[in-house]
């Protein structure tokens, strides 16, 4: 599952992330963060057989968790299938389909934001 | 063996053959090109790229009083009015006349806007004359409302082009999109075998007046683009590199929007893209062998968009199925591919096409003049006065630090020598790392006392055979104030400093006003 961890700047400088892994069987992978000494949130992707138990302690320590479904949402209106975004994105998770329309997987997007910037038409956006 | 009177005869009939350049490739591979050219009639290329060279002519008609219109702005992008009183050209790539909207709405997103059925905003300035008084205009008018808005495109459907890719240590941001670091990533920007002037590569049925499908309508080529190249190398009959281009004229007011984009290439400018089709009869057998070409059989380069200069150096040879792909290996590594023009489209467009010929709504015609084929190569610019380049700068000699000489030491050279930029460098003379004076003064308060724990290692240099201008662009982009020379095995030669390229421009100037 991929979210959006928003932190409190008094939980900032709580060492909760590790605490999640050594007592919860669960991967994690943080895949954007953004932190600074007045809060801040983190993009995670968090599997695992005792994720739903981790999700339960992070909030108890106060971290507000927002699933997503979409890390990128492309306009399929702005889309004109160039594929210019394909080569720029470092995970993979652009490709061209059979069909030769252009097609984002957002099981692999880490929402690093490259496929965004440099489209033409501006058809990418990131989900916050 | 046909005449176009004959294929049109039978497009009126219903029963032309007409089949898509892609079709065509399979058609001739299985078949063989005799076959081929007895069954076939017509086959339709298509391609949908950004095509920067594009704009069109408007006529606004006459205000009462009437005005003589010498600057106008359409949506706030200018277009140029030197022509007679209420006529102007507006070119896809001028960006906008506000700097904070600039490259993202110019002129590309208008002509989109326009033939969307959007309404613009028109504001225009005279200076006033006897028979046209007015001096400004401010109005609102759509597409509906011009009298022409009639799309020339100097330049377009380039025959082939180049890849691009990017050898140095930052992401660049090309007309070629953005080509990340140590060949990170490659774009290419042709529809290959679909690609109209590579199925007719030596101009045999393509010419001034020829037909075509211009953003989804009728439109027509107008003879050779600018830039239009005939004597380079070929790889079966097809240009290597790019070649021979098309002037087209079309009708906004019967345009699709499916079929046009206005975009921006980040942090390099607006570009239109354009869909162009054009219809290749065919004649002969060897029209129908052309045709027939393949991604396999059209070579092109990959250049290094790293080195800012005219010749860039081709880092290797490929051709569109390897490209199509979506990676190819260089120098041993891995590295995806982008088309910058959508393929998906321009077969869109190729059967499109094809459909109206299908329908009896499309007719071919005789170019009243083929392109020519032979005889055009692109001159380049020569500058009477050419770049100052780094080496014939008169630089004041390399004054250096040693990694162990310390702080204090240091501080003591950058005042004595009155400078801001010290390079390190090793015992050789190579260079390691930079200090300013502001890296100095925070090594005191930080009590720091080695120099290359202060001294940033990553530095920015110019090359000793490098233009100045290049340099210049390079200290502004990194918002830095001076760079160090270097030579190819990384010794320092001098410094270049923001003040010292201020002051050659002042010296120049300076001399073509005596
Ligand atoms: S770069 Fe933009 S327009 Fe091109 S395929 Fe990607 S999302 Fe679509
Ligand atoms: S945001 Fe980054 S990871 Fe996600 S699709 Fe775009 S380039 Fe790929």
């Amino acid at each position: 599952m991929k979210a959006w961890l928003n932190f409190s700047p008094s939980i900032v400088s709580k060492t909760v992330i590790s605490d999640l892994i050594k007592n919860f069987d669960v991967t994690f992978n943080i895949l954007r963060a953004d932190i600074t000494p007045k809060g801040g949130k983190m993009l995670i992707e968090i599997s695992g057989s005792e994720a739903e138990k981790g999700i339960k302690y992070m909030e108890k320590e106060g971290i507000q968790l927002n699933p997503i479904k979409k890390v990128v949402k492309k306009d399929e209106e702005k889309c004109m299938d160039c594929g210019e975004c394909i080569s720029l994105c470092p995970v993979k998770a652009i490709k061209m389909e059979e069909d030769w329309s252009v097609e984002l997987d957002n099981q692999k997007c880490i929402g690093c934001g490259f496929c965004t910037t440099s489209c033409p038409t501006k058809a990418i956006k990131i989900a916050d | 063996m046909k005449t176009i009177e004959e294929i049109n005869q039978k497009i009126k009939d219903g029963n032309a053959v007409v089949v898509t350049a892609r079709e065509m490739t399979r058609i001739v591979q299985e078949n063989g090109a005799g076959k081929a050219a007895e069954e076939v009639d017509v086959v339709t290329t298509g391609t949908f790229g950004a095509m920067c060279s594009s704009g069109a002519f408007f006529n606004f008609g006459h205000s009462d009083p009437p005005i003589k219109m010498s600057r106008t702005y359409i949506n706030g992008v200018e277009a140029y009015s030197g022509l007679a009183a209420v006529d102007a050209y507006l070119g896809a790539t001028q960006p906008h006349r506000n700097p904070d909207i600039g490259l993202d709405y110019g002129g590309a997103h208008l002509l989109e806007d326009l033939i969307r059925g959007k309404e613009v905003e028109l504001v225009a300035e005279a200076y006033g004359t006897d028979c046209y008084p007015r001096t400004d205009v401010h109005t609102f008018l759509s597409l509906e409302n011009l009298n022409q808005a009639t799309m020339i495109n100097p330049r377009n459907c380039y025959q082939n082009y180049a890849a691009a890719t990017n050898s140095t240590e930052e992401t660049i941001y090309t007309y070629m999109g953005t080509l990340l670091p140590q060949m990170g990533n490659v774009s290419y920007s042709s529809a290959g075998e679909l690609s109209p002037l590579l199925n007719d590569p030596y101009f045999q049925t393509i010419g001034l007046g020829t037909r075509i499908f211009l953003c989804g309508s009728q439109g027509y080529i107008i003879g050779e683009g600018t830039q239009h190249a005939t004597e380079g190398e070929r790889r079966n009959g097809v240009p290597v590199g790019s070649a021979g281009t098309l002037m087209l004229k079309g009708d906004m007011k019967k345009m699709d929007a499916d079929y046009i984009r206005g975009a921006t290439m980040p942090k390099y400018g607006p570009t239109l893209y354009v869909g162009a089709g054009i219809p290749i009869p065919v004649l002969n057998e060897e029209i129908a062998r052309r045709t027939g070409v393949s991604d396999a059989d059209i070579a092109c380069k990959i250049y290094d968009y790293g080195t800012p200069r005219r010749d860039r150096p081709a880092v290797m040879e490929t051709n569109y199925e390897e490209l199509r792909t979506g990676k190819i290996e260089i120098n041993g590594n891995e590295v995806q591919t982008s088309p910058l023009s959508s393929f998906k489209k321009a077969l869109e467009i190729a059967e499109e096409l094809k459909k109206w010929m299908d329908n009896g709504e499309f007719f071919l015609t005789s170019p009243v003049e083929n392109l020519p084929s032979s005889g055009f190569t692109v001159q380049p610019l020569e500058i009477k006065r050419p770049s100052i380049m780094v080496r014939d700068l008169k630089s004041k000699t390399a004054i250096t630090a040693r990694a162990e000489e310390a702080i204090s030491e240091v501080a003591r050279k950058m005042v004595d020598n009155n400078i801001n930029h010290l390079p390190v460098v090793d015992h050789a003379g190579r260079l390691m790392g930079i200090v300013t004076s502001w890296d100095i003064a925070q090594a005191v308060a930080k009590d720091s006392q080695k120099l290359t724990e202060i001294m940033t290692k990553k530095v920015i240099v110019a090359m000793e055979d490098e233009p100045v201008e290049v340099i210049a662009r390079r200290i502004d982009k990194h918002e830095i104030s001076g760079v160090p020379i270097v030579d190819r095995n990384n010794l320092v030669k001098g410094m270049i400093t923001a003040e010292d390229i201020s002051r050659l421009i002042c010296s120049q100037n300076n001399e073509e006003g005596d």
